[in-house]
């Protein structure tokens, strides 16, 4: 399911006719046809399907029934974005859209972006891969999104990575994915994609840093069995690494798991291991069920999570069980890419808050399966937010006349650019991630805050 | 009646036969698909053991564990495939498909080992793992778990499908030659009654008239007896046959 939305508004535009069958239209065909033959050879059925789903759009845009513009009219910018509405990770990408348009629906307020008001269309993708490949085909050749923007996760944005290889004459971005992993940082897809967030490679290695100089020296690793998973491993290893250790024990979780499920096994297989710490590479779910396995059975060690956990969905989660928060929440560190929203000295946590509380954006109706209920304020929409502040500004830098042509040297003029938190985003060919700093919170008197002093924190 | 038994030999032989070729032919079924299944899923899975060490040395040469993680989950949604798990040139397992952790069975085999090896683990199933090596092996080396109990499913079915059909031409061929059999016993069994009658001097209970008029063996033998019976009582000579008596 599909839905536009601009200024709060929801629901599909139609626009000008699709143009007869143009040399444009004949390549993207092309295109399509040799990416469905490739990835039916490569991933078997399940690909092929939703690759030929992807020529079915072609046919339907030659059609007449495609919405035939380049993402930029008169009046209209249109992003395309495809994230977890559904399933349990739904928090990350309901969380990350509000944040990004209670600054999309302010800038729209004032005049847009040289006249254009910025709109997204936004489809499900549940954080599964699969749904994700056919969004992103949909995106790029049924609506002509301008360009992608905050998709949700590593597995999902892994598999898009390659779509955005093979149609690079398009030039098709994707902006600042919710999620720290390498692929869309290295080549070979590194052109392809801009980040704003730091990396998981930086977080894992603040925390392994400062975990060590604690003297916390056996460090095991939870993690999602898939992309994101195994990069967050790779970066905790590669830190250890770094200091002449190794990891204390690892396990394992299947992707989509629920609160309600168990992680008893995960629980034993590390406490086996007599860890002095664990690393989660997860969702919230999985790991709000971890930490609460693991005091039920004992193993009572700092328990850190990365940016990606959503902390707010997670101490929701345990706050949930009805019992003394305190008592799951007090080993739980979460690294952060962005500073404390508690934090009012910050300008654009100043702007931000004003914003949400402005605004109060809402997931559209067409998107929401399951109940959720959204929170005023938090880590993951105020990266929303500096996500669409950044993307705004990147916009205006494009001029009067948006072209695909120009994004990426609009994207290169960012330099030294204050986008309101202290540190200031820089990009160039070799500079594809916008902020590097880590910040570290803890669970006290039922929210995060900055822990500034881990020595104490661990004593 | 007395002449069908005649036929029960023949029914006899005819059900031998078939069961015979059903039995030989079922036989011969389930030693191929057998066969040729399991060599064509060992096939696959060392197919894809090293499509994966391929694709996987620029990967791992730009440490991008990542993109390896994700192209090995695309690959155990293949059937059959049950686990896949990558190991580097010193054992360290890079990448794995495996929940809630690495099984102890793995974790003593030896990683670089690519002949294919029946595993049974406690509460995953019986495997055949194949392997093949990253860059000759100085890379690493892929490791492919085939569910042995899946593939055993898929053969079962297979030969499952191919027995039932050879059963319906046992039944089909069996119910043909029964009415086959009762269309040759019931003209008999007419004559035999017939000539019954003629022997004790009483009418035929039935027309005469199809008997006489067959073409055939049967329809000859009856005109046969009639002409027998014609003969006046005693004549001692040795009659001539009727004309239309072949």
């Amino acid at each position: 399911m599909g839905v536009r939305d601009g200024n709060g508004q929801s629901g599909d535009k139609p626009g000008p006719p699709s143009p007869l069958l143009t040399r444009r239209t004949m390549l993207r065909r092309g295109l399509a046809g040799l990416l469905a033959v490739s990835c039916a050879g490569w991933a078997g059925r399940k690909d092929a399907d939703a690759v030929l789903g992807g020529l079915n759009m072609v046919s339907a845009q030659e059609t007449g029934s495609g919405t035939g513009f380049e993402g930029a009219t008169d009046d209209e910018i249109v992003l395309g974005m495809s994230a977890a509405f559904s399933g349990p990770s739904r928090g990350l990408g309901s969380e990350l859209y509000r944040g990004a348009m209670a600054y999309f629906n302010h800038v729209n307020d004032n005049g847009g972006v040289a006249g254009r008001k910025i709109s997204l269309k936004l489809y499900d993708d549940g954080y599964q891969p699969d749904p994700c490949v056919r969004n992103t085909m949909k995106l790029m050749l049924e609506d002509n999104v301008f360009l992608l923007f905050g998709y949700v996760g590593t597995p999902t944005v892994t598999r898009v990575l390659p779509l955005l290889k093979k149609f690079q004459d398009e030039q098709v971005y994707l902006f600042f994915p919710f999620t720290g992993a390498q692929p869309q940082r290295e080549p070979p897809y590194g052109d392809f994609a801009f980040n704003l967030r730091a990396s998981y490679r930086q977080e894992t290695a603040g925390l392994v840093t400062n975990f060590l100089a604690a003297g916390k020296k056996r460090i095991a690793v939870f993690y999602q069995a898939d992309a994101y998973g195994r990069s967050g491993w790779a970066g905790v290893r590669a830190a250890l690494d770094g200091h002449g250790e190794r990891l204390a024990g690892e396990a394992t979780y299947r992707r989509g798991q629920r609160f309600t499920g168990s992680m008893r096994e995960q629980v034993e297989i590390l406490k086996a291991n007599a860890p002095d710490a664990v690393i989660c590479i997860g969702s919230y779910a999985a790991c709000a069920a971890f930490a609460r396995d693991a005091i039920d059975r004992d193993l009572r060690v700092p328990i850190a999570n990365l940016s990606f956990v959503g902390s707010e969905n997670m101490l929701q989660l345990l706050s949930d069980l009805g019992e003394d928060v305190e008592t799951y929440s007090r080993y739980l560190v979460n690294s952060q890419v962005v500073p404390s929203y508690e934090d009012t000295s910050i300008p654009a946590v100043r702007e931000y808050r004003e914003l949400m509380e402005r605004y109060d954006p809402a997931v559209p109706d067409e998107l929401v399966q399951e109940s959720y209920s959204p929170f005023p304020q938090s880590f993951v929409s105020l990266e929303g937010f500096l996500d669409a502040k950044l993307m705004t500004e990147i916009l205006r830098r494009l001029g009067g006349t948006p072209d695909r042509d120009g994004l990426e040297e609009a994207v290169f003029s960012v330099q030294d650019f204050d986008l309101g938190i202290g540190e200031r985003v820089s990009f160039g060919p070799d500079r594809r991630q916008g902020l590097q700093t880590v910040y570290y919170t803890v669970v006290q008197e039922g929210r995060f805050v900055t822990l500034d002093d881990w020595q104490g924190w661990l004593s | 009646m007395k002449i069908q038994k005649l036929f029960q030999r023949t029914r006899f032989g005819i059900f031998l036969l078939f069961g015979v070729i059903v039995l030989s032919t079922s036989a011969l079924c389930i030693y191929t698909v057998d066969t040729q299944l399991t060599s064509e899923y060992e096939t696959n899975s060392q197919n894809i053991a090293k499509s994966v060490a391929d694709a996987s040395v620029d990967i791992l040469l730009n440490r991008n564990l990542a993109t390896l993680q994700s192209m090995i989950d695309q690959f155990v949604e293949i059937q059959g495939i049950r686990y896949i798990y990558i190991t580097s040139e010193n054992g360290e397992y890079l990448a794995h498909t495996f929940v809630p952790g690495i099984p102890e069975q793995i974790l003593a085999s030896d990683h670089s080992n690519i002949e294919p090896v029946e595993r049974s683990i406690p509460g995953l199933g019986d495997f055949l793992e194949v392997g093949s090596p990253i860059l000759a092996g100085v890379a690493g080396t892929v490791h492919v778990g085939m569910d042995q109990d899946e593939v055993a499913l898929k053969i079962q079915r297979a030969i499952g499908q191919q027995v039932i059909l050879i059963c319906i031409f046992l039944v089909v061929g069996v119910l043909a030659s029964i009415w086959l059999v009762n269309l040759a016993a019931k003209p008999l069994a007419e004559l035999l009654a017939y000539a019954v009658n003629i022997a004790g001097n009483k009418e035929p209970e039935t027309s005469a008239d199809d008997l006489l008029g067959r073409d055939d063996e049967v329809g000859d033998l009856a005109r046969l007896f009639r002409h027998i019976s014609d003969q006046p009582p005693g004549s001692g000579a040795p009659g001539t046959p009727p004309e239309n008596v072949r």
